[in-house]
């Protein structure tokens, strides 16, 4: 800002009363400009501050505070008056198009120009609004007189006097009420009411139901024999999807649908993509493999999949998970693979799971045990 | 008809005192006086918009159902009709498609929600940079700091509302993340959303959280906040006949009043205009919230921005010991950090008086050069927070500047430990160099752009000293002070009046007064 100041210095001489507002800045400034108007002040009454215009010529400094310019000439401050009243009056204007758009234009939804409702609300609510805001503030800063006053600070502090009286009452007070001898009062008064901090603690227990936390958590809908059933409820079956096709399902028991631990995805590869280690050889069937969508990062549905490189990626905080390698964490905050939903084919062709999700699904909880449900798939099931 | 109407005013005014003897307390206030400057609306701005949010939510809770209860849709949006959605998502359609006026409301109300936020966040950074905060005014820095983090809660609970499929997702965010507490994680996030999400009862409990309890506490905040200004009287930058004993500028009434309450229509008629014409959340597109669901590119409104950003930047890091599992990966981005960041915002204005060994009472604000090391601190935190807020929509920047996400965030993690120091020294550099300059304002005067040449051969230009108006602004240091006091034209500063202006000083250009070279010969040329 320095050099803004230099620059405003530097420049040619003759600015100042455009700037200023003219040579009729001055003259509104009335007897004793800077008056003391706080009566509460610490420092005596009727100080001032000689006034500015003695002392400065030229431009709008003036001790003004911006208002006042105007008032003592008549042509302007007509013509100031009149663009006031002008702003004014854009608000009964306002008011009544909107009065009448709200009343009157179509607003449901599907109805003829119904879109043009909340636009044409908005430019008249505005117009009403704005034609008092900026008339307001235009005659505040043209035909309102405005002085630059001077007002002296109060101390806050109170005087070292009071406050040795305001504490000695206290202290006073408080040996009145016996407080300080009777240490059977005083103790018992604690606890009594010191136990009143307890009372709210029993309704915090209808908060929540009581759920065994461990298997809510890591417990899902799905159950060995679970049909595979999609978004419309219908079962998934072998040849449903082509390669390279992902489909999001969910457990075949009442309100499968809107369980939210619940949703898998169910993927299909060119089985020699899937890189299936040993112990998992059975989970996943010519190249069909389910995980859980619910991020185990933050919970949020991973279901942004790109088939060419076989990434799952979460749109939340970008974990990325590799569907082709037990759903690995390639990048992001997610700390673990997407649980592994083992699945296998039913009699009549219909994908069904061999049991729940290997690990618990989504977000990782305190009591989050990595094994809690390990499923106990028996190498029969679903043959 | 004037006279009738002062008749009955006086009148009132009588009946009035006769009860409660105002007269007295009303002449006080009207005369108070309240210094100018065009930073000092920012506050303005803020409370204008939480008296929209009032107004425009109190319309809307009387066609909002805050309940999870699962309905059909029958509306007259067609495009969802039949689709199973919660009474909320459902009233939430009703007040946009078939409630007059509902629309707007909605909008002008989420509008106002980010309008109220920013300004909160540029009013903070105008009392930390000017350095308002200090003695006797740690109470009221204290009341803004909470009413930052109950607003950032109140938008959050508002946003979560209308539970559609964005809100929704954020609410599950929240939910794992309350999961993420250790030891008693899983005992809280079943206490607040009623069991495992979604629990079914958190939109029930977030309705009077957001329209009730919160807003109240708010109110009461502010109310405390505005009195402690009024009763401590505000602060003001240095400037003619300004001290620390005394307030210069405009009376409440009428001038003053006049333009902030002008103000407040100007803030509300531009809310109105952004509610009329930009849409805003517009949840019918999104769908209601199924958990199985989520679109690409979810993005929380700005104010939770940087906690999005601090989780995506996070690297991946859980433990397991014994039969447990503790989650750094989300609990240091969304719980230490903002604690910790909270914490040292609230805390600031103690620690520095207790560093610099402060103990003095300021009322006049510190222009940000002559307080390098806060203004570095202030600069350095500012890059934290927006390298946190860019990494908040991370995945933005990546599809707009078709850049790798993974480098990006790479990049920002190490941005992150790496710009803001460096922000901290140049910051620092450059208040010194600020401060170099007005001293040599202070000392040489204005170049004036005159050439004389000395009887030696020798050229030199002309200064003149700084005119006594400016000088005393550039006043902010005992020897600077020192050094304004004597050659000032033998005009006690208090006599000529303070430049005013926006952002630099206005009121007219001062001209040099030209002084005559001693021996008379002005020599040739003035150089442009």
């Amino acid at each position: 800002m320095s050099d803004s100041i230099r620059d405003r210095l530097k420049a040619p001489a003759g600015h100042g009363e455009q700037a200023g507002g003219g040579d009729t800045s001055r003259s509104d400034v009335t007897s004793g400009d800077f008056v003391q108007t706080d009566s509460r002040s610490a420092h005596g009454p009727g100080q001032t501050i000689p006034s500015p215009s003695a002392t400065q010529a030229g431009d709008g400094g003036t001790g003004l505070v911006g208002g006042g310019h105007l008032s003592d000439d008549p042509k302007r401050a007509k013509r100031a008056e009149q663009a006031v009243a002008a702003l004014f009056l854009l608000s009964l204007v306002g008011v009544i198009g909107f009065c009448v758009t709200f009343a009157a234009w179509p607003y449901e939804f599907g109805e003829r120009y119904f879109e043009l409702y909340t636009p044409l609300l908005g430019i008249f609510m505005t117009l009403s609004l704005l034609g008092i805001g900026a008339g307001a503030v235009l005659w505040a800063k043209t035909l309102m007189v405005d002085e630059e006053t001077v007002q002296m600070r109060h101390q806050l502090s109170s005087d070292p006097k009071d406050r040795e009286a305001t504490a000695e009452l206290l202290k006073k007070g408080f040996e009145e009420t016996g407080l300080p001898r009777r240490t059977l009062l005083r103790n018992s008064l604690l606890l009594g009411a010191g136990s009143l901090a307890i009372l709210p603690v029993p309704f915090l227990f209808g908060f929540g139901r009581f759920q065994h936390k461990e298997r809510v958590l890591a417990k899902t809908g799905w159950k060995a024999g679970s049909r595979l059933l999609d978004e419309l409820g219908r079962p998934v079956k072998m040849g449903d999807l082509e390669i390279g096709g992902a489909k999001t399902v969910f457990p075949d028991v009442p309100g499968g649908r809107r369980l939210a631990d619940s949703a898998a995805f169910i993927i299909r590869m060119r089985p020699d993509e899937l890189k299936v280690k040993e112990d998992r050889k059975n989970w996943s069937i010519d190249g069909h493999i389910v995980y859980s969508v619910i991020c185990t990062h933050l919970g949020c549905p991973v279901k942004l999949y790109e088939q060419q490189t076989h990434h799952l990626f979460c749109p939340c905080h970008q974990s990325t998970f590799d569907a082709a390698d037990e759903a690995k964490v390639l990048f992001g905050p997610a700390a673990r693979n997407l649980p592994q939903l083992a699945i296998s084919v039913d009699a009549d062709g219909y994908f069904v799971a061999r049991g729940d999700f290997n690990e618990p699904v989504g977000p990782s909880y305190w009591e989050r045990k990595p094994h809690y449900s390990e499923p106990k798939y028996n190498a029969e099931a679903g043959s | 008809m004037a006279t009738a109407v002062e008749k009955g005013a006086s009148g009132a005014a009588v009946w009035v005192d006769d009860r409660l003897g105002s007269s007295n307390f009303i002449k006080r206030s009207l005369n108070k006086v309240f210094p100018d400057h065009w930073s000092f609306m920012l506050g303005e701005i803020a409370l204008y918009s939480f008296i929209v949010l009032l107004l425009s939510g109190t319309y809307l809770t009387l066609f909002f159902e805050g309940s999870s209860r699962e309905v059909i849709y029958h509306g007259a949006y067609t495009p969802l009709k039949g689709i199973p959605m919660s009474a909320a998502y459902e009233s939430t359609l009703r007040i946009s498609f078939e409630v007059r006026g509902g629309l707007i409301m909605r909008q002008i109300h989420h509008w106002a929600a980010l309008l109220f936020m920013a300004s909160i966040v540029v009013h903070l950074m105008r009392v930390f940079f000017t350095g308002a905060f200090r003695k006797p005014r740690e109470l009221n820095w204290l009341l803004g700091v909470g009413l930052l983090v109950l607003g950032i809660l109140e938008g959050f609970a508002g946003y979560s509302l209308p539970d559609d499929l964005l809100s929704g997702t954020g609410l599950r965010i929240a939910y794992s993340i309350a999961l993420s507490i250790p030891v008693i994680g899983t005992w809280a996030a079943f206490l607040v959303f009623g069991g495992e999400y979604p629990g079914g009862e958190i939109i029930e409990r977030l309705y009077p959280i957001h329209i009730l309890l919160v807003p109240g506490i708010i109110l009461g905040l502010i109310t405390a906040h505005l009195a402690l200004v009024w009763y401590q009287k505000h602060t003001q930058f240095a400037g003619p006949g300004r001290t620390e004993d005394t307030v210069i500028g405009s009376k409440v009434y009428p001038a003053y009043g006049a333009k902030a309450g002008g103000f407040f229509f100007l803030v509300f008629g531009v809310l109105t205009l952004l509610g009329g014409l930009a849409q805003i959340n517009p949840i019918w597109l999104y769908g209601p919230y199924d958990p199985s669901q989520v679109s690409a590119g979810s993005q929380p409104d700005w104010y939770v921005g940087f906690l999005d950003g601090s989780t995506r930047l996070m690297p991946n890091w859980e433990l397991r010991f014994w039969d447990y599992t503790f989650s750094p990966n989300v609990l240091l981005p969304t719980q230490v950090l903002p604690g910790i960041l909270f914490g040292l915002l609230a805390l600031y204005p103690f620690l520095e008086a207790k560093l610099t060994r402060d103990r003095a009472y300021h009322n006049l604000l510190d222009r940000p050069r002559d307080k390098p090391v806060r203004t570095a601190l202030g600069a350095m935190s500012i890059t934290f927070y927006l390298i946190l807020l860019i990494a908040g929509g991370n995945d933005i920047v990546a599809s707009i500047f078709h850049l790798s996400i993974n480098e990006i965030t790479y990049t920002l993690r190490a941005g992150l430990f790496i710009l803001p120091p460096l922000v901290y020294v140049a910051t620092k550099r450059f208040c010194l160099s600020l401060q170099r300059a007005d001293d040599e304002l202070l000392h040489h005067g204005i170049e004036s752009g005159t050439i004389r040449r000395l009887p030696s051969g020798e050229f030199v230009e002309e200064t003149v000293p700084l005119p006594p108006q400016y000088s005393v602004l550039l006043a902010t240091t005992p020897e600077r002070k020192e050094l304004t006091s004597h050659g000032a034209h033998g005009d006690h500063p208090a006599a000529t009046p303070a430049p005013r202006g926006f952002f630099r000083p206005r009121g007219g250009v001062i001209e040099p007064a030209p002084e005559k070279a001693p021996d008379g010969k002005e020599l040739e040329g003035t150089v442009d």
